[in-house]
C-alpha cells in the first residue's frame, strides 16, 4: 500500500457535539460495519463510556474508501478521549494523525473544549477540516457558527462542511475532504523504524496490546523491538489493524495504524507516547512530544467493610492492568483502617475508577477528600511534595507552600458573567482576559488553583449558567499560596480522614461547616463530645454533641432475658460496624456522608 | 413481709443481690395466657379463652410439671400472664394444688398478678388457701383519661376496691404496677399517680416507662405518627418517680422496681442474679439444667410439644460460664445494689478481659458508675443509659 493512499485522521469536538454518531456513520458508509452490527456508539465499548456518553479509551479503526474517481484510500480513524483529564492521551492521538475533523454543533456553536482541542490540533501542525454538525436541527444557527469559526478559531468559513451524523448529510463530502485535503503520512523517510504508541489495552489471553502509528520502517512478527524511553526490549508476537474487530496481518508498514502484541505482560511497562524502534537498528531520536504522565489528583480509597481490603487490592491491580495512569500504594488511616492512596489524571478519571471498583468488582468503598500535589519548602531542608494532608510538616518548619494552578478557558452567556466571575473569585482565581464570542456569549481566560476546582467548580459553573457554560483547562505552573492544614478533632482526637489542606481564608468557614455536619451525624454517646476544627493547634470552629440522655427499657424479667440479650447483641453488632476514634464510635455512614458532602 | 431466703434473717437490711449470690434458689414462673381483652401497650402472649380452654390449660400444666420433675426446694413462685386472676376460683385452686403436689415444701414467696377488675373475694380466698403470699395488681394509672388511652377497661374506683379486698383477705405483700410516659400524660398527672399509689400503702411498686413494642396497638399508632415519644419527658418522669417514691419511704432496687426495705420481689432478684427458674405454661421461659429456653407461644402449640415430651424448646441457648458471667454483670447493673465483679468471675470461674476494667474506669469518669471495692453500681445517670452500657459490656465480654 503506497503512502499516497493512506490518511490518518481523528475527530475532535466538544462533548455532545456528535462525535460518536459521526464516527458510526463513517464506519457504516465504508461498510466497515453493517447497519445490523452497528450498535449505537460502536467505538466506545466500555459500559461506563456509553452511559456517560464519553470516550475513555481510544480505539483506532481502519476503513477503505473509494473516492469519486475510483481511487482506493486506506483511512485510519483514531478516536480521541473526550475529556480534559486525558488531554495527554488526546495529544498523543493527535500526534498519530495528519489531520483532524473539528466537529461543531450547529446550534451550540464553539465551546470551551472546541477551542482547546483546535489549539491542540494546530500545535501538532494538523490540517483541520471544520465540520458543522447537526445542521438539520431547527435550532441550527449557521451564521453564528461560521462567524465563530473565523473570529475565534481563525478558520476560513468556506472550508466548513455542513453535515448531520444522524441523517447522513455531508458524509460524502467529509470523505472527499479527508482523501484530498489531508496530507499523506509524514516522517516516512526517516532512516530507522519508528512507531508511536498512542494507547494500549490489556487482553487476558494476549497480554498487552499496543495501539501504534508506524511513521517509518515496518514492524513484522518475530522482530525484536525496543521501547525508546526506557530501552525495554520485546519481541513482536502479532500485528494487525482494527476493522473494527482486530485483523491479523504479517506487517505494519509506514503510515499504517494498528496494533502490536509483544511479550510484555503489563500495561504498567508501556508508556503512552513512547516510540517503538527496531532493536538491531535503533532510531537515534524518539518521535517528538513524549512525556511521562503524572497523576494530578490524589485520594485515599478504603473499603467500607474492612474485610474487603484484599478484594479492593485485587480490583485495583486488575484495573491497573488496563490503565497505566492509575497509581496506588497501600496506606492506613486511623479512622478508616487499611486502604490505598491512589493517584488519578483528574476528577473524571477518579470517578471512573471509583465507579468501576464498585460495579465491576462489587467492593463498597469510601474516598477521602481529593488532594493535589503541594510543594512544601521547608526551612533549610529543601522542598518536598505532598499529596496527603497527613504528611504535612509542622507549620513552624514550613517556609512556603506552592500549589498547582490551571489555565482555564470558560465560555459563559453574557447574562451570567457576573456570577461566573464571582465564582472564579470565590475559588481564588484570576480572570486574565475576556473575549466576546457573539452577542450572547463571552470567553474568559483565567488562572485558578487546581485544588479549588477539584470538587464542585464545574457543577457550580453549569448551574449558574443554566447549563450553557463550558470549560476546558490545562495545567499551569506552581504558585506560592497561604495554605494551611485543617484538622478535625473529635473528642480531642484528630480524625485523619477529615484533614484537608485549604487556603487560610477558607479554613474557618470550612471548619464550621464540617463541625456542624459531624455534630449532626455522629450519634449521641455516653459522654459529651466536642467536635473541633483546628489550624496549627488553634481551634477555629467548635460544636458539641451532648451526651445520650436515655437508653433503658423498663421491663426485664425471666422471659425478657433472652429477648433483651438479643436486643443488646444487636446494639453491639451496630457498634462493631463503627469506627473507633479514641472513645468515640463514628458510624461508617458518617464518614461517607461527610466525605460526600464535600 | 416475707423473707425469701433463710440466711437473710440474721443480717440487718441486706442488699438483696449479695444474699442471692450465697444461696442457690430455684424460682417457678407459671404463665397464665388468658385475658378478657388486649391492652394497647401489651406485647405478652395472651389469648381470649374459649370454652374448655381453662381445663386444657390446667391439664397441660399438670403434664409439664411432670416433665419438669422438680426435685428440690423452690424459693419463689410467680404467676404472671396474661391475667392469672381471670381464672375462676376452682381453676385457681386446681393450679395451686398441682404446684403444691410437686413442691417438696411451700415457697416463701408466691406472687399472683391480678387486674383490678379480676379481683373477687372468692378468688382471693382460694389463693390464700393454696399459700399465695403476694398480689401484684396492675393498676397502671389512676387517671380515667390515661386508663382509657392505655385501653384498660377498669374505672379508677375498681383499683381502690381491689386493694381493699386484698388487704382484708390478709396477703402479706402487695405490689402496684404503674405505667408512665403515656402519650399526652403531664408531669402533674404522673405525680398524682405516684401520690395516689403511695397513699394506698403497698410495700412494693413497679413503675414502667411505656414502651412501644412491635405487635401492639400503640406501636401502630406510633408508626402512624398519631402518638410520639419524648425522651426528655421520659427522663423527667423517671427522675420524678425516684424522688417522690424515695420521699415516701420506697427504696429503688432495680430500674423499674421500688420496695419498702425487705419487701423486694425475691423471684425477680433471683432472675437478675442469674440463678435458676423453671417456666411452666405457654411462652414461659426457663433457665435451668444448663439451658435457657422458652415454651412456644400458643396454647395448642404448647400442648403439642408437651404431648411429644418436650418443654422449653424455643430460643434454646446453652448456659456457658462466659454467658452467665456476662449476663450477671449486664442484669446485675440494673439493680441499685449493683454487682460484685470479682465475685461473679469467681462464681462462674471466668477471667474478665482487661478491657472491662478500662471501660469501667471510663464510666466512672463519666459519672455513670460508682465503685465500692469489688462492687460496681450505676449512678442515677448511668441507670438512664443502662441498655447502652449493657450492649458495651457484651461487646467487651464477647
Amino acid at each position: 500500500m503506497d503512502l499516497k493512499h493512506i490518511r490518518n485522521f481523528c475527530i475532535i469536538a466538544h462533548v455532545d457535539h456528535g462525535k460518536t454518531t459521526l464516527s458510526d456513520r463513517l464506519l457504516e458508509h465504508t461498510a466497515t460495519v453493517t447497519q445490523r452490527e452497528l450498535k449505537a456508539q460502536h467505538l466506545d465499548s466500555m459500559d461506563l463510556e456509553r452511559e456517560r456518553g464519553i470516550t475513555i479509551k481510544c480505539h483506532p479503526v481502519s476503513m477503505i474508501y473509494r473516492d469519486k474517481e475510483g481511487e482506493k484510500y486506506f483511512l485510519n480513524l483514531i478516536d480521541t478521549p473526550g475529556h480534559v483529564d486525558f488531554s495527554y492521551e488526546v495529544s498523543r492521538s493527535l500526534a498519530a494523525c495528519e489531520g483532524a475533523l473539528l466537529l461543531i454543533d450547529a446550534s451550540q456553536g464553539v465551546e470551551a473544549q472546541t477551542v482547546a482541542n483546535a489549539q491542540l490540533a494546530f500545535n501538532q501542525n494538523l490540517k483541520v477540516i471544520p465540520v458543522i454538525n447537526k445542521i438539520d436541527l431547527p435550532s441550527a444557527n449557521l451564521e453564528m457558527v461560521t462567524r465563530q469559526l473565523e473570529d475565534i478559531l481563525a478558520i476560513p468559513a468556506e472550508e466548513a462542511i455542513l453535515a448531520s451524523g444522524k441523517s447522513g448529510i455531508g458524509i460524502d463530502e467529509i470523505f472527499e475532504a479527508v482523501a484530498h485535503r489531508l496530507p499523506s503520512p509524514r516522517l516516512a523517510d526517516y532512516p530507522a523504524t519508528r512507531a508511536l504508541v498512542f494507547d494500549c489495552n490489556f487482553d487476558t489471553y494476549k497480554g498487552v496490546i499496543c495501539y501504534v502509528r508506524v511513521f517509518s520502517g515496518t514492524i513484522r512478527v518475530g522482530q525484536h523491538m525496543l521501547m525508546m524511553s526506557d530501552k525495554v526490549k520485546m519481541e513482536v508476537k502479532e500485528v494487525g489493524f482494527f476493522s473494527p474487530a482486530p485483523v491479523k496481518t504479517h506487517e505494519l508498514g509506514p503510515g499504517r495504524v494498528g496494533y502490536v502484541v509483544t511479550n510484555i505482560k503489563s500495561v504498567a511497562d508501556i508508556k503512552i507516547g513512547d516510540t517503538i524502534t527496531g532493536a538491531d537498528k535503533p532510531a537515534a531520536e524518539m518521535l517528538p512530544g513524549y512525556k511521562e504522565v503524572r497523576p494530578m489528583v490524589f485520594s485515599g480509597i478504603y473499603p467500607i467493610d474492612t474485610s474487603d481490603y484484599e478484594k479492593l487490592k485485587a480490583s485495583l491491580s486488575r484495573l491497573r492492568l488496563n490503565d497505566a495512569s492509575l497509581i496506588y500504594q497501600s496506606e492506613s488511616s486511623v479512622a478508616l483502617g487499611f486502604g490505598f492512596r491512589c493517584g488519578f489524571l483528574g476528577l473524571l478519571h477518579m470517578e471512573i475508577v471509583q465507579e468501576r471498583i464498585r460495579r465491576e468488582y462489587d467492593v463498597d468503598i469510601i474516598l477521602t477528600y481529593p488532594s493535589v500535589i503541594y510543594r512544601v519548602v521547608q526551612a533549610g531542608q529543601g522542598s518536598i511534595e505532598i499529596d496527603n494532608p497527613v504528611h504535612m510538616p509542622d507549620p513552624s518548619h514550613i517556609d512556603e507552600i506552592l500549589e498547582p494552578t490551571i489555565r482555564a478557558i470558560i465560555h459563559t452567556p453574557v447574562d451570567s458573567v457576573g456570577d461566573v466571575l464571582s465564582l472564579i473569585m470565590d475559588k481564588r482565581g484570576i480572570c486574565e482576559h475576556t473575549e466576546t464570542l457573539d452577542e450572547t456569549r463571552l470567553m474568559l481566560r483565567c488562572v485558578l488553583p487546581l485544588n479549588e476546582i477539584l470538587v464542585d467548580f464545574y457543577d457550580r459553573l453549569k448551574s449558574i449558567t443554566h447549563g450553557y457554560g463550558s470549560m476546558d483547562y490545562e495545567l499551569a505552573e506552581y504558585q506560592p499560596s497561604d495554605l494551611v492544614k485543617l484538622d478535625i478533632l473529635v473528642n480531642s482526637e484528630p480524625v485523619d480522614a477529615f484533614s484537608s489542606i485549604v487556603h487560610r481564608s477558607k479554613a474557618e468557614h470550612k471548619g464550621r461547616a464540617l463541625c456542624a455536619k459531624l455534630a449532626e451525624i455522629i450519634p449521641q454517646q455516653l459522654f459529651k463530645i466536642p467536635v473541633q476544627a483546628a489550624v496549627g493547634g488553634k481551634v477555629v470552629a467548635r460544636e458539641t454533641i451532648s451526651a445520650l440522655r436515655k437508653d433503658v427499657t423498663a421491663k426485664c424479667y425471666g422471659g425478657d432475658i433472652t429477648r433483651k440479650r438479643k436486643l443488646l447483641e444487636k446494639q453491639k453488632e451496630g457498634k462493631k460496624r463503627m469506627k473507633q476514634v479514641g472513645r468515640v464510635s463514628i458510624p461508617q455512614e458518617a464518614f461517607v456522608q461527610v466525605l460526600r458532602a464535600q | 413481709m416475707t423473707s425469701f431466703c433463710t440466711t437473710t434473717a440474721a443480717r440487718p437490711a441486706p442488699e438483696p443481690s449479695v444474699v442471692l449470690a450465697d444461696c442457690r434458689p430455684l424460682g417457678i414462673y407459671v404463665h397464665v395466657p388468658f385475658c378478657s381483652s388486649t391492652c394497647d401497650f401489651c406485647a405478652f402472649y395472651q389469648e381470649t379463652p374459649a370454652r374448655g380452654d381453662f381445663d386444657r390449660y390446667l391439664d397441660g400444666v399438670e403434664r409439664e410439671l411432670e416433665l419438669a420433675a422438680i426435685d428440690e426446694p423452690v424459693a419463689t413462685v410467680f404467676w404472671g400472664g396474661g391475667t392469672p386472676g381471670l381464672l375462676p376460683p376452682s381453676a385457681l385452686r386446681r393450679l395451686g394444688e398441682l404446684l403444691r403436689a410437686r413442691l417438696p415444701s411451700p415457697p416463701a414467696e408466691w406472687t399472683v398478678e391480678m387486674t383490678p377488675s379480676s379481683v373477687k373475694e372468692e378468688k382471693l380466698a382460694a389463693l390464700r388457701e393454696i399459700g399465695v403470699t403476694r398480689i401484684s395488681l396492675g393498676a397502671q394509672s389512676f387517671q380515667p383519661r390515661l386508663l382509657e388511652a392505655l385501653g384498660r377497661l377498669h374505672p379508677r374506683e375498681r383499683i381502690f376496691e381491689a386493694v381493699d379486698k386484698i388487704r382484708r383477705a390478709g396477703f402479706a405483700s402487695l405490689n402496684l404496677d404503674l405505667i408512665f410516659s403515656i402519650p399526652g400524660q403531664s408531669l402533674d398527672e404522673w405525680r398524682a399517680d405516684l401520690d395516689e399509689a403511695t397513699a394506698l400503702g403497698p410495700d412494693h411498686l413497679s413503675t414502667y416507662c411505656l414502651t412501644f413494642e412491635e405487635d401492639t396497638a400503640l406501636y401502630v399508632k406510633l408508626s402512624q405518627g398519631r402518638v410520639s415519644m419524648d425522651m426528655e419527658k421520659e427522663v423527667s418522669f423517671l427522675r420524678e418517680a425516684e424522688c417522690r417514691l424515695a420521699a415516701a419511704g420506697y427504696r429503688q432496687y432495680e430500674i423499674s422496681n421500688y420496695a419498702r426495705p425487705g419487701a423486694e420481689c425475691a423471684h425477680n432478684l433471683n432472675t437478675w442474679g442469674m440463678h435458676r427458674w423453671i417456666g411452666i405454661g405457654p411462652a414461659a421461659a426457663s433457665q435451668d439444667r444448663g439451658w435457657r429456653g422458652a415454651n412456644p407461644a400458643g396454647l395448642d402449640l404448647w400442648l403439642d410439644k408437651l404431648a411429644a415430651g418436650e418443654r422449653a424448646g424455643e430460643d434454646r441457648v446453652l448456659l456457658t460460664p462466659d454467658l452467665l458471667a456476662a449476663d450477671s454483670l449486664v442484669f446485675g447493673l440494673r439493680m441499685n445494689a449493683g454487682v460484685e465483679v470479682g465475685r461473679v468471675a469467681a462464681r462462674f470461674g471466668v477471667l474478665f478481659p482487661d478491657d472491662l476494667e478500662r471501660r469501667l474506669r471510663e464510666w466512672e469518669g463519666d459519672d455513670l458508675l460508682e465503685r465500692d471495692g469489688d462492687r460496681i453500681k450505676l449512678t442515677a445517670g448511668g441507670r438512664l443509659v443502662a441498655d447502652r452500657l449493657g450492649a458495651e459490656l457484651l461487646e467487651i465480654l464477647g
